[in-house]
């Protein structure tokens, strides 16, 4: 049965090809998603958050994310939180050297011993903020924790494919956009769930744990669903 | 025309989690490090994204040579998003189904296969680099 996106962290490093702090950034985020924190991080190409769809700038409401910088503008934090959500946590890597005493990478290309260090340091720092944020409560609706933010947040698998599944739904002549809705359909059919008016209400409440949906109202919504999934519920059935 | 203004920008996706993504940026730093070194700059995509104003200007002001990764295309597109002009759009997918003895892997660290398609890659930038200052200077002399 498909499984709605698990309770992971994000990762976004801004990957500056330019500075050897973006190559930290990058190797140190790759370090934590597959050597450190394999099962519980997800990342996404910064540049997706524009030149994607709404499942990509979805990540970060969806995810509790943590920006990996290399420098002090700060480019996955700042526009990590313009574009998806705000970061629940962000480390920049001038200042972990600074506060650790070490030397400034150099080798944008090929990093150098320093660079090498700055990356084993990055991706310590971060694998620990991946523990910290998975032991808080994250409201996917608000894309923000439950309760007050934890501590890190001040101090602030393939990875590409995080991008959350939307489906535009028309609720009462509004076309309201709804991320997960193609999983939630999925799930629910491969639990045998055939449309009616009882699962028409858990349809709601599953959609509304993902989505904070204005447009309409929930009875406006749940009918919309209804006529959705019977439709999905259809199309699967003259698949077969 | 000065050196400066007779420049290309090479923009690189900054795909993370592909083998392309990083044969798209070993292939940028081979252009704007070893080969066209004078020629080329490098612009790192995240400053786009963000809207820096230096790294905006630069693909204003010069024509630039995307190379992505995946078919999303976020380098080509960001570039035309910050009102620059794409020379060429290279997608390294196309380069490796011209040569599918170069089989890319590994993400952090290239193979030899990788390293090989990145030079491949490098090349067609370079050729566009040529061919593009070329016409600057054509349209500059005439």
């Amino acid at each position: 049965m498909p499984e709605l996106p698990g309770r992971k962290v994000g990762i976004v490093a801004c990957s500056g090809e330019e500075l050897a702090e973006g190559t930290v950034t990058r190797l140190a985020a790759l370090k934590v998603l597959e050597q450190l924190r394999p099962g519980e991080t997800v990342t996404i190409c910064l540049p997706l958050f524009l030149a994607g769809g709404e499942g990509d700038r979805a990540f970060a409401r969806f995810y509790p994310t943590i920006a990996v910088d290399g420098c002090d503008k700060r480019c996955a934090a700042r526009a990590t939180e313009q574009f998806s959500g705000k970061p629940a946590a962000s480390v920049v890597v001038t200042d972990l050297l600074a506060e650790h005493g070490l030397y400034r990478p150099l080798g944008a290309r090929r990093l150098d011993a320093a660079g090498r260090q700055a990356v084993e340091v990055t991706a310590d720092r971060v694998a620990g903020l991946v523990d910290e944020l998975l032991g808080e409560r994250w409201d996917r609706r608000r894309g923000s924790f439950v309760g007050a933010a934890p501590q890190a947040a001040a101090q602030g698998g393939c990875a590409c494919a995080s991008a959350i599944p939307v489906q535009t739904v028309d609720v009462d002549g509004r076309a309201v956009a709804i991320a997960a809705l193609p999983l939630i359909f999925e799930q629910f059919r491969g639990a045998g769930k055939a449309p009616s008016a009882e699962v028409a209400k858990e349809l709601l409440e599953t959609v509304l744990i993902y989505n904070d949906v204005a447009a309409g109202t929930d009875d406006e919504l749940a009918a919309a669903l209804a006529r959705e999934y019977a439709a999905f519920c259809g199309q699967e059935l003259a698949r077969t | 025309m000065s050196e400066e203004e007779r420049k290309v920008m090479v923009v690189p996706c900054s795909g993370i989690g592909k083998t392309y993504g990083t044969v798209s940026r070993e292939a940028a730093y081979e252009v704007v490090e070893d080969t066209r070194s004078g020629t080329t700059d490098l612009v790192a995509l995240s400053l786009l994204v963000l809207g820096d104003e230096d790294a905006r200007a630069a693909v204003r002001a010069h024509p630039a040579v995307t190379i992505d990764g995946c078919k999303l295309g976020c380098a080509a597109k960001m570039v035309q998003e910050c009102g620059g002009r794409v020379a060429r759009g290279i997608a390294v997918l196309d380069v490796y189904r011209r040569n599918r003895e170069l089989k890319p892997q590994g993400i952090a660290e290239l193979n030899e296969g990788g390293i090989l398609l990145a030079h491949a890659v490098a090349e067609e930038i370079a050729a566009v680099v040529d061919d593009v200052l070329a016409g600057v200077e054509g349209q500059t002399h005439a």
